[in-house]
């Protein structure tokens, strides 16, 4: 035997090269089928030659290499963290190597083959464990619970500079309040740095739709491509979890309705997603170039549908008549299409980015195209909020709902048909008192009136006295809370609770 | 026996050879790659192939097929490290007459030669 060992190990080192600079290639390419089996050949020579050679440790790991890899030749893919793992294999027959030429021990494997039972039971690794010194871990893997606990312990810690800064001014201590003041700065930073971990780039959700458009436009004949734009921007893993489905369906509507049959095309058909960051907000749209949307039709389905009535039809302005189609039994459509009727999906894309406190926006040009836009937060857990007062509790109001704000007498306010109206320069706003709508007895005589505009309608909310704008870190209410007049909690810089009003609840 | 003897690593294949050699028998020729085997059996017309499984190129299995084509007399023994017993079946099935399993006892091979030829 000792006469192969010198052909054995040279042997052996050669395959390392080989196997990393395979896995080199599957990290930027994790499914690059001929590398796997590249790899997986690897493996099982090294096991051949490691069996002949006697050596179990490094036979035994080549083994079970195997059979992870036998799943992923089937696949077709191997994961991301599975190539990390080979890698840290690689490594450990690269020690070994080592330690036969120098006749010292082999490295042991009994970690190893640990860590590849829990792979084989589905657990995610979340870091091998390596000795120290032995190569610099640039990554490590963190589960997304932990990720979660810092980012709610972060939030808390905000709740507290708040506290923290009113105390200081009321104290008017001024070493009290450098120290606040430095506290406050260092917990922003680490607020900004939690958050940023959270987020990731639009690509996981966008690449998706590269391979399934093609599939789709195949499936209806059409000819058409697909350009993406904006895919490295990086939003909060909330929005990215609940976006899919929305751009499936504006996606699938620009393809069905937008995109026409390749004999009355125009030109060559092209949808463009495009992602756009503006300051705190991001625009995702999808844009075609396909017969854009008829405003006549959308008008004379209206009326048929019972929506609207001759007179108000001929009323509606362009982008009225625009926010018709995400109504949810509208579809312009003449025949409702198995794949997809245009109502339906806006509905659903509508009411998705209602919820995530955006919106969506349309814009068609007859025989140019379309475009449709998701504006969206680009994190869900802190947004600006008015801070109101009313029966001495305290409310918050997103910012992105407001319009305006202004002090009124309730003498000023003028009641046709039992609804309260004000008449607001040239517009009559409709009022709602939350006092009456929320169960709360508000304060006679002198009223603070916030101008919300909702995707349905603006109207003007009666309350007692605005406080503040602030920052809030909205919190999930207790689902025994759960209103639809309150879209969650957060905790004022007193220590006090806040509910978070969501005004799309009030009809 | 004239033999030739395919595996992808080296080091099995001077292994492989050494203990044919020692078993009486004349190594005639060796190749890396399935694809390899079949033009070095063309060439050389050996009396006897070793043959791996899992190779660059092409697969033992193939090669087996390839050379059985060219020549139904062929004589295969395949040699391939364990975990691979459904792959070995269909060896047999595509017309190899025996095989081994790495780690393998040098009497072992040579048995299994033997076998092979009184075939």
């Amino acid at each position: 035997m000792e006469s192969y060992l010198e052909l054995f190990i040279s042997e052996l080192e050669e395959y390392i090269r080989q196997l990393n600079k395979q896995l080199l290639n599957l990290e930027s390419n994790n499914r690059d089928t001929s590398s796997i089996i590249e790899v997986f050949r690897i493996f099982h020579t090294i096991k051949g030659m490691a069996q002949t050679m006697g050596l179990d440790g490094l036979s035994e790991v080549s083994h079970s290499i195997e059979d992870l890899l036998d799943e992923a030749k089937e696949k077709g893919e191997v994961s991301p963290s599975l190539v990390d793992f080979l890698f840290i294999a690689a490594d450990l027959f690269s020690k070994s190597a080592v330690a036969l030429r120098n006749k010292k021990e082999l490295p042991p494997v009994r970690d190893i083959l640990d860590s590849m039972a829990k792979i084989k039971k589905g657990e995610v690794l979340e870091y091998y464990k390596e000795e120290p010194g032995t190569r610099d871990i640039g990554e490590i893997r963190i589960k997304m619970e932990k990720l979660d606990t810092l980012f709610n312990l972060a939030n808390e810690l905000t709740i507290a500079r708040s506290r923290l800064l009113k105390l200081s001014q009321t104290l008017k201590d001024t070493s009290l309040q450098n120290l606040a003041d430095t506290a406050s700065r260092l917990i922003s930073s680490l607020q900004d740095e939690v958050m940023h971990l959270r987020m990731l780039p639009l690509t996981t959700v966008f690449e998706f739709f590269a391979r399934w458009f093609r599939d789709e436009a195949k499936q209806q004949g059409k000819e058409v491509s697909l350009e993406i734009v904006g895919g490295e921007i990086e939003v909060d893993r909330s929005i990215v979890d609940v976006l899919k489905e929305p751009l499936m369906h504006l996606i699938r509507n620009a393809l069905d309705h937008g995109i026409e049959a390749p004999a009355v095309q125009r030109e060559k058909g092209k949808v463009v997603l495009k992602a756009v960051r503006e300051k705190e907000r991001i625009r995702i749209s999808v844009i075609d170039n396909g017969k854009g949307i008829d405003l006549e039709k959308v008008r004379h389905k209206a009326i048929k549908n019972g929506l609207l009535n001759e007179t108000e039809a001929q009323h509606l302005s362009q982008e009225e008549l625009f926010r018709l189609l995400t109504h949810p039994a509208f579809s312009t459509k003449d025949e409702v299409t198995s794949i997809s009727g245009r109502g339906i999906g806006l509905d659903i894309a509508n009411s998705t980015v209602g919820k995530l406190g955006g919106k969506l926006l349309i814009s068609s040009q007859l025989g140019e195209g379309s475009c449709f836009t998701l504006e969206l937060p680009l994190s869900l857990a802190i947004i600006r909020a008015m801070i109101f007062k009313l029966d001495g509790q305290r409310f918050a109001l997103p910012l992105n709902y407001i319009q305006e704000t202004f002090y009124a007498h309730e003498d000023m306010f003028q009641t046709v048909y039992h609804r309260e109206l004000f008449a607001l320069r040239d517009e009559i706003l409709p009022l709602v008192r939350l006092s009456d709508r929320l169960g709360w007895v508000g304060k006679r005589g002198r009223k603070s009136v916030i101008v919300v505009q909702t995707q349905a309608k603006r109207r003007g909310f009666v309350i007692d006295e605005i406080i503040d704008e602030e920052e809030v870190v909205v919190k999930k209410l207790d689902p025994l809370l759960t209103s639809p007049f309150y879209s969650g909690c957060s905790i004022y810089a007193d220590g006090s609770p806040v509910l978070i009003l969501d005004p799309r609840g009030f009809g | 026996m004239r033999v030739l003897v395919v595996d992808d690593a080296m080091f099995m294949r001077r292994m492989l050879s050494d203990i044919l050699e020692k078993g009486g028998h004349l190594i005639c020729g060796e190749a890396a790659t399935g694809k390899e085997a079949v033009e070095r059996y063309k060439e050389l017309k050996p009396d006897l192939v070793t043959m791996d499984i899992i190779m660059p190129d092409m697969s033992g299995i193939e090669a087996v097929k390839e050379i059985k084509k060219m020549d139904s007399e062929a004589k295969i023994l395949m040699v391939s490290a364990m975990g691979q017993q459904a792959l070995v079946l269909e060896a047999v099935q595509a017309g190899a007459l025996d095989y081994v399993v790495k780690p393998f006892q040098p009497s072992r091979v040579l048995e299994s030669i033997d076998r092979i030829v009184e075939k």
